[in-house]
C-alpha cells in the first residue's frame, strides 16, 4: 500500500465486495461520517441498507494549526454502514485490515469498550475503539439509538480514521508527511490549510455572525418541517451543528448555554428523525420509552 | 460423578466489566442448581474479555427426588356424605391429571382439607441444565445492555456456547446459539479447539493461546511489572482501575516495554502518569517521586515486539505532546483568575453552581479553622482556589488530576506551598484505600468539601438506598469519619451541620444529615473491630464529637475479658433497668435513709469528679476506672435499699439519684449494652 488514496481504493474494493452501495462524501461541513444523511436516515426504519463512503470530517476545536502530528481541524473519516450486521462482522472488520496491507499478526489489536454517543443527534450505541499497537484506528459501534429512535435492526457501523491507519501503512510519524498520491504529500494538501482553519476557528470566527447563522439555518430548518421537507430541513440542522462546533472552538459558549445549543440542535434531528420514519419510510414510529 | 462445562463465547467485554459479569454467572448457576436440587462439587471460574466458563465438578446426575402437597377443596365439600368425591375434587384432581390414590387429609388450622401428595421424581441434570443455563444468562446484570439481532440483549453480542456434560453436549440454547463443544482459541494466533471432556478446558485453551484462568493470567502480569520494578529500580504506579484494565484487556498477554521521550519527562510527574495509564493502556513507573523513562504496556498475542513497541512510544509521544500544549495553555492565566467562572459550571440542578458549593465551602473551613486553631486566611485562600482547576484544559483532558493539577498550578502562580499543597490533597481519599491528605490545612479543606458532598444532596432529599447512591454520598461521608478517626480531629461536627445546614438549599433537617454520619460511624467502629456491643454501649448517646466515641470504645474494648467490667455492667443494668422510663429530676441527699444509699452517694461524687476530669483531658480508659469503684457500692445499694418503696417522696428522691448515676456512665458509655458471659 503505496499511498493515501491506495488505502482508500482497497477499502472501496473490500466493501464493495461485501454488497456495500460505494457513495460520495455530502457536501456540508460536518464532524464525523455519521452525520451524513446515507447514514443518518439509512439507518432509520427496516430496509436493509450496506453503504461505503469517505467522509472529510472537520472538528474545529481539534485544530492545531498544523503543528501536530496526527489532530486535525479536518481529517478523512472512512464510513461503513452494515444494516443489519452479519454476525462475523469483527472478523469482517479484521480482514478488512489485512485488505489494506496490515499483517494483524505482528500487531497488538484490541477491542477496547467504548460507547459511542452524539448528543447533538440524539444518538448512541456501544461497541469499541480498535486500537492498533495503542492508537486508537476506528471506532466500531452497534447503533442502537438514532435521532433519538430506537432502530430495528439494528447498524453496525465502522468508521476509520484513515490518517493514522495510513501512519502504519507508510512507516511515517506525522500525517503531513504521508504520500496522497506518488507527487503529493498530505502536508502539501492540507498543512496551511489547517494553520488558516485553526487561525479562524479559535481567533478570528466572528461569534455574532456564528450565532445569527445558527438562528437563520435553525429557523429555516423548522420551516421545511413544517412542510414535511426533511432533506432541506436536515442540510440546515448540519448547518446548525457545525456552527454550534464554530461557537464551542471559539470558545464562546459557557456550560450552560452549550447544553442549550446542543439541545437545539437535537431537537431538529430528532425532528428530522420522526418526519422522515413517519411519512418516507411510512412506518409506524417505534417506542420511545427509552429515550 | 459427572463434570459440567459452559462455555459462552462474546464478543470483546468492556475490559472492566468482564470479571463482574463472569461472578454473576457464577452466582446465578449455582444459585439456580440449588433451587434445583442438583448437588455438586468444587465450582470453577474462568474468564477473559471474549468468554465467560464455568466448570462444575460431581455433579449428580440426575435432581433429588422430591414431594409437592397441593392443596384442593376442603374435605366438607370434597366428599359426600357416602364418602365419595363430589364433582369440585373430581375436577381438582383432573386439573393436575391425578388419581384418588395420590389423595391424603390434612388440617390446615380448623378445617380440613383435601391435597394432592405428588412424588417427583428427579429429572436428569441435563434437562435441568437446558433450562436454568439460558435463565442464569438471562439474569446477568449488564451495565448497559445492547441489541444485535432478534434474539436478545446482553452486554455485547454472544457469538457462540459449549456446554458438555462429561462427553456429551448439553443441547442448549442462549440467545439464537446452539450449545456444542466446539470453542475458539486466540484471536489470530488459533481456531476452532473441538474438546472432549470438560476437564481439558484450560489446557487446550493454553494451547490455543489463550489464558481462561483469571489467576494464572494476574501471577503473570504481576510478574513482569515487578521484573520491570527490579530492572529499572523504579515502582510501577499501579492503580486499581489499571489493574482491572490490563487483567481484562488480553487473553495471551506479551509484556512491551517502551521508552518516554527525554522532552516530556520535564511534564509532571502526575500528568505523565495519568497519560499513559488512560484507559489502561500502559503501566507508568516512577523513581523518586519523579516519572522514570519506562513504560510497560501488555499486547494481546504474540506480534513483533518490535514494531508494537514503536507504535506504543509513538501514541504516548502524541499524548504527552497533547499534555505540554495543554500545560503551556493553562499556565497563560492564574488559578485565581478562573474561579469567578466556576459560576458558570452547574454542580447540581438543586444544588447550584459549583461557585455555589465553593461558597459553602468557605463557610465550613471558617468554622473549621476556629475549631481546629489553623490559619483561617492560608485556609479559606485554598477554599477560594481549590476547584479553579476544573477550567483547566488538562482537568478536561484528564479528570483524575482533579486537585494534583490544581495543586501544581497553585505553586506555579506563586501560592504559599501549605495552600497549593491543600489544594491537591483535598480532593483525597478517592476511594476506600486511598490515603488521606497529610498537612493540617489539606485535612481541613478536604473535611470540608466531602461535608459539602454529604450535607448537600441530603438537604435536598438524596439519601443513598441500598447499592444506589448517585451522588457518592456514602463514599464522602465514609471519608467524613475516617479523617475525623485517623487524623485524630477533635471537633463538634453536630454543632458544624447545624450551624452549615441553613445555608442549602432543601428542607431536609439537620438531623437527617447527623443521623446518616452517626450511623457512618457505627459502620467505621464495627470495620475497625470494636464488637457490637462495644459499639452499642458507646453509640448510645448521640455526639458531635466522633473522636471521643472513638477513644472510648477502644478503651471499653480493652477493658473486655476483665471480670470487674463484666460485674459492672451487670451492675448498671440494674440501675438502667429501674430508672429506665421513669427519670426524675433531682434529688436531696438528706432524703437518704439507709447507709448503703449513702455510701453509694459519696462513692458517686468522688467518681463523677474523676470522669470528668478523665474525659476533658480524653482519657477514657482512666474515666472507666473511675466507674469501676462504683462496683461494690451498687450491689450493696441494691441489696440492702428498696428503691420502690410504699413512700412516695422517698421512692421519687432515690429514683432521682439513680438517674444521676445513669448519667454519669452514659457520658462514658452504656455499660448495660454488653453482652456479658454469664
Amino acid at each position: 500500500m503505496k499511498t493515501f488514496q491506495d488505502l482508500v481504493l482497497a477499502l472501496h474494493r473490500f466493501w464493495r465486495e461485501q454488497g456495500c452501495a460505494i457513495v460520495e462524501p455530502y457536501d456540508i461541513e460536518k464532524g464525523a461520517g455519521t452525520f451524513n444523511p446515507a447514514t443518518f436516515f439509512g439507518v432509520l426504519g427496516p430496509r436493509p441498507w450496506r453503504v461505503a463512503y469517505v467522509e472529510p470530517s472537520r472538528r474545529p476545536t481539534d485544530g492545531r494549526y498544523g503543528e501536530n502530528p496526527i489532530r486535525f481541524g479536518l481529517h478523512h473519516q472512512y464510513q461503513v454502514i452494515l444494516k443489519p450486521p452479519p454476525a462475523d462482522i469483527q472478523e469482517l472488520y479484521l480482514r478488512s485490515l489485512e485488505a489494506v496491507g496490515i499483517n494483524l499478526r505482528e500487531h497488538d489489536v484490541k477491542f477496547a469498550h467504548d460507547d459511542w454517543e452524539s448528543p447533538t443527534l440524539g444518538a448512541w450505541g456501544v461497541g469499541w475503539q480498535v486500537w492498533l499497537d495503542g492508537m486508537e484506528i476506528t471506532q466500531f459501534t452497534y447503533f442502537q439509538q438514532m435521532g433519538g429512535m430506537d432502530l430495528n435492526p439494528v447498524s453496525v457501523e465502522l468508521t476509520y480514521g484513515l490518517e493514522r491507519i495510513a501512519l502504519f501503512l507508510q512507516g511515517v510519524e506525522s500525517a503531513f508527511d504521508l504520500r496522497w498520491a506518488e507527487w503529493l504529500t498530505y502536508g502539501e494538501m492540507f498543512r496551511e490549510r489547517e494553520r488558516q482553519f485553526s487561525i479562524y476557528h479559535f481567533e478570528k470566527a466572528s461569534v455574532e455572525r456564528a450565532r445569527t447563522m445558527f438562528d437563520f439555518h435553525e429557523a429555516e430548518a423548522k420551516e421545511c418541517l413544517a412542510h414535511g421537507l426533511v432533506f432541506p430541513a436536515y442540510d440546515h440542522t448540519l448547518r446548525c451543528s457545525h456552527l454550534f462546533n464554530t461557537l464551542d472552538a471559539r470558545g464562546a459558549l459557557a456550560q450552560a448555554e452549550r447544553e442549550t445549543y446542543i439541545a437545539r440542535v437535537r431537537a431538529l434531528a430528532r425532528a428530522c428523525a420522526e418526519t422522515y420514519v413517519a411519512e418516507v419510510v411510512g412506518a409506524q414510529v417505534p417506542d420511545r420509552s427509552r429515550s | 460423578m459427572p463434570k459440567f462445562l459452559i462455555e459462552v463465547g462474546v464478543e470483546d467485554l468492556p475490559a472492566e466489566e468482564a470479571e463482574l459479569i463472569a461472578q454473576s454467572f457464577r452466582e446465578n448457576l449455582l444459585s439456580r442448581l440449588r433451587e434445583a436440587r442438583v448437588p455438586h462439587g468444587k465450582a470453577h471460574l474462568f474468564w477473559t474479555l471474549r468468554r465467560f466458563a464455568l466448570l462444575v465438578e460431581d455433579l449428580a446426575e440426575r435432581q433429588e427426588d422430591a414431594v409437592e402437597e397441593i392443596r384442593g377443596p376442603a374435605v366438607a365439600a370434597a366428599l359426600d356424605p357416602q364418602g365419595n368425591l363430589t364433582p369440585a375434587a373430581l375436577g381438582f384432581l383432573r386439573r393436575y391429571g391425578a388419581s384418588p390414590k395420590d389423595l391424603i387429609r390434612k388440617k390446615v388450622g380448623e378445617k380440613e382439607y383435601l391435597f394432592l401428595r405428588l412424588e417427583r421424581p428427579g429429572r436428569p441434570t441435563a434437562e435441568i441444565l437446558r433450562e436454568i443455563v439460558p435463565e442464569a444468562i438471562r439474569a446477568i446484570p449488564c451495565s448497559k445492555s445492547m441489541r444485535w439481532d432478534e434474539s436478545g440483549g446482553f452486554l455485547r453480542p454472544i457469538r457462540w456456547a459449549v456446554a458438555l456434560l462429561d462427553g456429551e453436549v448439553v443441547p442448549l440454547e442462549i440467545a439464537g446459539v446452539r450449545a456444542g463443544r466446539v470453542t475458539f482459541g486466540h484471536r489470530f494466533l488459533s481456531g476452532p479447539v473441538e474438546l472432549s471432556r470438560p476437564e481439558e478446558y484450560v489446557q487446550r485453551l493454553k494451547e490455543a493461546h489463550v489464558y481462561a484462568d483469571p489467576l494464572e493470567r494476574a501471577e503473570l502480569l504481576r510478574a513482569e511489572i515487578r521484573r520491570l520494578e527490579e530492572q529499572y529500580g523504579a515502582r510501577a504506579a499501579l492503580s486499581e482501575a489499571l489493574w482491572t484494565l490490563i487483567l481484562g484487556q488480553t487473553e495471551w498477554p506479551k509484556p512491551v516495554v517502551g521508552r518516554i521521550p527525554k522532552e516530556f519527562l520535564e511534564l509532571p510527574e502526575p500528568v505523565v502518569v495519568a497519560a499513559l495509564r488512560e484507559e489502561g493502556k500502559f503501566v507508568p513507573y516512577t523513581r523518586g517521586g519523579k516519572i522514570a523513562e519506562i513504560f510497560l504496556g501488555f499486547a494481546e498475542g504474540e506480534g513483533n515486539p518490535e514494531i508494537i513497541r514503536r507504535g506504543y512510544e509513538r501514541v504516548v509521544g502524541i499524548r504527552l505532546r497533547d499534555a505540554l500544549g495543554f500545560f503551556a495553555q493553562d499556565r497563560k492565566r492564574t488559578l485565581e483568575s478562573r474561579v469567578p467562572e466556576l459560576r458558570e459550571i452547574v454542580y447540581e440542578a438543586r444544588l447550584g453552581t459549583v461557585w455555589d458549593r465553593v461558597e459553602r465551602i468557605r463557610f465550613l473551613c471558617r468554622h473549621l479553622a476556629r475549631e481546629l486553631c489553623l490559619p483561617a486566611d492560608r485556609l479559606d485562600r485554598a477554599a477560594l482556589l481549590c476547584k479553579a482547576d476544573l477550567l483547566t484544559v488538562m482537568v478536561r483532558e484528564f479528570p483524575e488530576l482533579e486537585g494534583v493539577m490544581g495543586g501544581i498550578y497553585a505553586r506555579l502562580d506563586g501560592e504559599p506551598e501549605e495552600v497549593a499543597k491543600a489544594i491537591e490533597e483535598h480532593v483525597r481519599p478517592a476511594g476506600k484505600a486511598d490515603p488521606l491528605p497529610e498537612t493540617p490545612l489539606g485535612l481541613a479543606l478536604s473535611l470540608a468539601e466531602k461535608l459539602d458532598g454529604v450535607i448537600g444532596p441530603l438537604r435536598v432529599g438524596e439519601m443513598p438506598t441500598g447499592s444506589r447512591d448517585p451522588y457518592g454520598v456514602r463514599r464522602r461521608g465514609n471519608a467524613v469519619v475516617r479523617i475525623i478517626l485517623e487524623k485524630g480531629l477533635r471537633l463538634d461536627l453536630f454543632g458544624l451541620i447545624e450551624e452549615a445546614a441553613k445555608r442549602y438549599p432543601g428542607t431536609a433537617p439537620a438531623e437527617v444529615v447527623k443521623e446518616f454520619l452517626w450511623e457512618r460511624l457505627r459502620s467505621a467502629l464495627e470495620e475497625r473491630g470494636i464488637p457490637h456491643d462495644v459499639a452499642e454501649a458507646v453509640l448510645a448517646q448521640k455526639r458531635g464529637d466522633f473522636l471521643g466515641v472513638w477513644e472510648r470504645a477502644q478503651a471499653l474494648a480493652g477493658l473486655l475479658g476483665r471480670r470487674e467490667l463484666a460485674d459492672l455492667a451487670l451492675a448498671f443494668g440494674r440501675v438502667r433497668n429501674i430508672t429506665r422510663g421513669q427519670e426524675i429530676e433531682g434529688f436531696r441527699p438528706e432524703l437518704f435513709q439507709e447507709e448503703a444509699e449513702r455510701e453509694l452517694w459519696q462513692a458517686f461524687l468522688s467518681a463523677k469528679s474523676r470522669v470528668e476530669e478523665a474525659l476533658s483531658r480524653h482519657q477514657p480508659s482512666a474515666a472507666l476506672e473511675a466507674l469501676l469503684s462504683l462496683k461494690r457500692p451498687i450491689d450493696r445499694y441494691f441489696d440492702e435499699v428498696l428503691v420502690m418503696c410504699e413512700d412516695e417522696g422517698i421512692r421519687r428522691n432515690r429514683l432521682g439519684f439513680l438517674t444521676e448515676l445513669s448519667r454519669l456512665f452514659l457520658q462514658v458509655a452504656d455499660l448495660s449494652r454488653l453482652v456479658v458471659p454469664g
